[in-house]
Formats: C-alpha cells, structure tokens, sequence
C-alpha cells in the first residue's frame, strides 16, 4: 500500500517537473516564431464595436490596458529610440480603438497625450486624441487644456493654444487663470510671464515624475530669462540705451549675477536686445522629422 | 393566475437546484474578483471599469443562466417524456408553456437580484478604498443598467421559449439562442455601419443586404437596445422617454414570443 503511494507520488513528481521544463521552453520557442513584427494592425473601431456585442466598455478598458502593459514592457529596453515606428503606431491605433469603444473614458486621451508628446513627437496623433475626448466629455476642461498646451509648447501655435485655453476655460469648474493666460497667448502679451503661468499650471495637473522634472527645468530656465529681461527693461529706462551684455547689468547693480540656464547654455543677449540662450533648441522640444 | 403558479414554482425549484447554478455563482464571484484587481491596474478611472466589469459580470453569468439553465428547464419535460404527466393534468398547453415562462422570470430574476448584490459589494469595497476615483458614479444609472439586462435576459429567455416549441432538441434551442444573442446585440451596429456612407466604411454594400438587415432587424429581438452599462459606467444622463419605449419594447417581444410559443406548442405532436 506504502510503495504504491510512493510509486504514484513518485510518478506525479516526475510529471510536475515534465511539466515545469515543457512550459519553460514551449515559451521560449515561441519567442523565436514570427510574430507579425513590423505591423500595426489593430480591427477597424466598427469591427471592433459589432464584435464586442453588449461589453463594449470591458473590451475598451482590455484595450487600453494591453496598451500599457506594453508601453510597460518597453520600459527597460536598451535600443534608442526605444519604440520602432510601427509600435508607436500601433499604439495609437488601439488607444484610438479602446476611445472608441467607449469614448467617455479618460484613461486612453490622457495616457496617449503623455506618451505621444514628449517620446514620440507625434503632437497631431495626440491632439487628435484629445479633440475625440473632449468632444464627448463636455464637462471635462482638462482635455481642451490640454491640447492647448500641445499647440502652445510643442507646436508653438499660440492662437490655437488660446483657442483651446478659452474652451477649456469655459467647461465647468475651469480653473479661472486660463482664460487670462488664453487672452494674453492671443494677443502676445508679455510672452515670458505668461508661459510660466502656463507652465506651473501645466505642472500642478501633471503626475508624472518625469514630466513634472522637465517643467520645473523649463520654468527655472524661463525664470531666468524673466529675470534678465526686466532687468534689460529697467537698464534701458534709467540709461535710454540698451545694454551692451549682461555685465553692464552686474556692474550697475541691477542684478547681483547672471542666472545659470539649468540647460547647462549661457544666457546672451542677441543684436537686437531680446534675452536668448545657447542652449535655445533644448528649450524646445524634439520634433518628429 | 391559480393554474400557473404551481407550474412556476415547480419549475423555479427545478432551476435554482441545478447544479448549473452554483458553477455559474462561482464564475461570477471569480470575476466580481478580478474586478477589484483589474479596475486597480488603471490609473485613474478605478470607478468606471468597477462598474463596467461588475455590470458585464452580470450580464455575462445571466446569459449563462438562460443558455444552460434555462433552455434545459423547458427542453428537459420534453427530453424525458414527463411532459406527458403533466399534460394528463388539468391545464392547458398554453397554461403549461405561460407558468414555465412565469418560473423562468422568477428564477432570472431572484438569481440576478443576488448576483447584483455582489456586484454593488463589490463596487462599494473599491468605493470605499479609492474613493478620490469615482468622481462621476450614479448608483441610479447601475441599478436602472442593471434592471434593463434582466429585461434583456428576460427577452431572450421568451425567444428560447419560442425556438423550444418547435425544435425537436434542446441543443438546436441552445444554438438558436446563442445565434439569436448574438444577432440580437450586434444588429444595431450592423445596420448603422451599412446605412453609413460607403466612403465612410471603405466598401459598397449591395441594395439586397441592406434590405435583409432591415428584416432582421424589425424580426430579431434588438438587445443592443437593453445595454446602458457605458452610460452607467460614467453616470451619463439617460432620459426616462428612452427607458419607457424600451421597457415597452422589450415587453411587447415577450408577450409576442410567448404568444407564438402557446399557438404552436398547441399544435406540436408528442413522439
């Protein structure tokens, strides 16, 4: 009886163990077979939304998390850029997929927004996705907010990034600085001041670490343009000339020292006395070619 | 009333001590689950897939109900010939066939009701620990979601009931169902892709199909229709008009289908 239970115990180990090494390397083959690499090929939303029958929602929220999970894969590749261009399509196409399923749901406009923007350069892919967001949640000022910004910082429209400010600044519970920023980006108003209120309103909606490092960079940097600027203001109205650099600033006490441009540049001024940097392009973000 | 009622509560009996039933709670209490884990994974509308996976958990267990519990109600008298015992009985076959259907809803109805029970425990438990991520939630809008599914389930039981008056076996019942769900869910879309303009899909579509999805869309129960899980899910506004046409609608299906299955449960000859 004792050696029959062994035998079977016995027995039932070794198919344990069969069963750990076949799963390990079934896996592994599998990794080598072709996998339809370099497509982007993601159902047509009407496909998609007769095949989902009445979970609609539940296959939206399945697409957008499989498009994290795979943006979170990607995460500790070594190879730059770390996404092909057909990944970064594909992203857009079943974020675009899952908005359309269910076009209420915030997750997909602002998860796109965030990686679209700033790794991808694909501004348009972006606000396309929040033009979808805010046409359905009216009630949102976050979305036109948004896409705001995107036309403000990346693109550098600024007419339509106060079109967008107004809108947002109309939806309920807007914060009330918008419309003032909106109003002073339309009529090119005191550029300076107003991308750093722009900036550290961008920076208090901003969860990510990340991206809230880089605002703070662009708001020291824009500080201290601020600074060099009034200064220059305030030099020119007591002298009736314009400085020469920013020495001449120094040497008159107007400012105790130059500000460092935490782009690692140095502030200059140009020829025609505006405040401009070395480092001016790393002010601006990289653009898709 | 006095002849159906026994026949109903028979037959709820028979359907709540189906096995069937605790398989399908057990799936359901899995997924009511997952719900907790997944809703967590996204990072800020927790309340919106809390709702939608506890409204399709629903829906989904339900339909288990229909299919697997509900069809075998019906096919099962048939299948083992007691129908003759309870056709030497008093009643009529359209008595017979009306008090199976008042089980059927009784059974849809009291599993449902605990079903949706776990569902709000569920959602309340996720409520209560993220409560910062349910900033638009309207219990209103889940429970009205939820009460037009049972309607949907409900419907689709009558069409069962239908397709078992003249099919000889309960498996082609169960085939037809399944199809007629699935029709049933996905004619709207079809129909609203087909009257689109052909530039706007990317292919023409003949005159012919259009005219045979019209036909079954006025022939097919349209249970699309019963479906306000996204509205739930975001506590959008729905208007009591559309409630009231719906329920009419739905409820107009059942009396015909049930209708149809007495005339020709009436007229079928027993082996």
């Amino acid at each position: 009886m004792i050696r029959r239970t062994i035998a079977i115990a016995a027995f039932l180990l070794i198919l344990a163990s069969l069963h750990v090494i076949a799963l390990g390397r079934s896996t592994e083959a599998r990794k080598q077979l072709p996998r339809g690499e370099g497509s982007a090929i993601v159902l047509p939303s009407a496909l998609l939304k007769i095949a989902a029958l009445e979970f609609k929602g539940l296959v939206s929220d399945v697409l957008f998390l499989d498009s994290i999970a795979f943006y979170g894969g990607t995460l500790n590749r070594e190879e730059r850029p770390r996404l092909k261009e057909w990944e970064w399509q594909w992203l857009d196409k079943t974020l675009s997929a899952s908005a359309d399923l269910d076009p209420y749901f915030l997750d997909p406009y602002l998860f796109g927004n965030a990686v679209f923007t700033w790794e991808a350069g694909m501004i348009r892919e972006a606000n396309d996705l929040l033009a979808k967001g805010s046409r359905h949640r009216t009630w949102d000022w976050m979305l036109p907010f948004f896409t705001g910004f995107n036309y403000f910082f990346f693109l550098q429209e600024n007419e339509k990034a106060a079109e967008f400010l107004m809108e947002a600044s109309r939806r309920p519970d807007a914060d009330p600085m918008l419309a003032s920023i909106a109003s002073k980006l339309a009529f090119k108003e005191k550029k300076t001041e107003t991308s750093i209120q722009f900036l550290e309103e961008m920076l208090q909606r901003t969860d990510d670490d990340l991206s809230k490092q880089r605002f703070r960079k662009r708001i020291e940097a824009l500080r201290g343009i601020l600074l060099l600027e009034q200064a220059v203001a305030h030099y020119q109205k007591r002298y009736h000339v314009k400085p020469h650099s920013f020495e001449a600033l120094v040497a008159k006490g107007i400012i105790q020292k130059v500000p460092e441009d935490p782009y690692g540049g140095t502030f200059y001024l140009d020829p025609s006395g505006s405040v401009k940097s070395t480092t001016e392009r790393e002010l601006m973000p990289h653009r898709k070619k | 009333m006095t002849t159906f009622w026994p026949i109903a509560l028979i037959t709820f009996k028979e359907g709540i001590r189906n096995r069937a039933i605790y398989g399908i709670t057990l799936v359901a209490l899995m997924l009511f689950g997952a719900t907790a884990l997944v809703a967590t994974m996204v990072p800020r509308e927790v309340g919106k897939v809390a709702v939608d996976m506890a409204l399709s958990t629903i829906s989904f267990a339900g339909l288990l109900i229909v299919l697997f519990v509900g069809i075998n109600l019906m096919a099962k008298d048939l299948d083992k010939r007691t129908i003759y015992t309870v056709l030497s009985r008093p009643i009529s076959r359209s008595q017979y066939i009306i008090g199976k259907f008042l089980g059927m809803i009784l059974l849809i109805t009291v599993t449902m009701s605990i079903l949706s029970l776990l569902a709000i425990t569920a959602i309340v438990m996720l409520k209560n620990i993220h409560a910062g991520y349910f900033t638009r939630f309207s219990w209103q809008t889940i429970i009205l979601a939820d009460g037009l599914t049972v309607l949907m389930l409900i419907v689709l039981s009558a069409i069962s009931f239908l397709f078992a008056s003249f099919t000889s076996s309960s498996f082609i019942t169960l085939v037809l169902t399944i199809i007629t769900y699935i029709i049933g869910q996905s004619l709207s879309g079809v129909k609203s892709l087909l009257e689109a303009p052909s530039y706007e899909i990317g292919f023409s579509v003949s005159p012919v199909t259009v005219k045979v999805v019209t036909a079954a869309y006025y022939l097919f129960p349209n249970l699309s229709l019963f479906d306000i899980k996204l509205q739930a899910a975001h506590a959008l506004a729905v208007s009591p008009s559309f409630i009231l046409w719906t329920v009419l609608y739905g409820l107009v299906y059942i009396v015909i289908s049930i209708t149809l299955a007495a005339i020709i449960f009436r007229k079928k000859e027993f082996p």
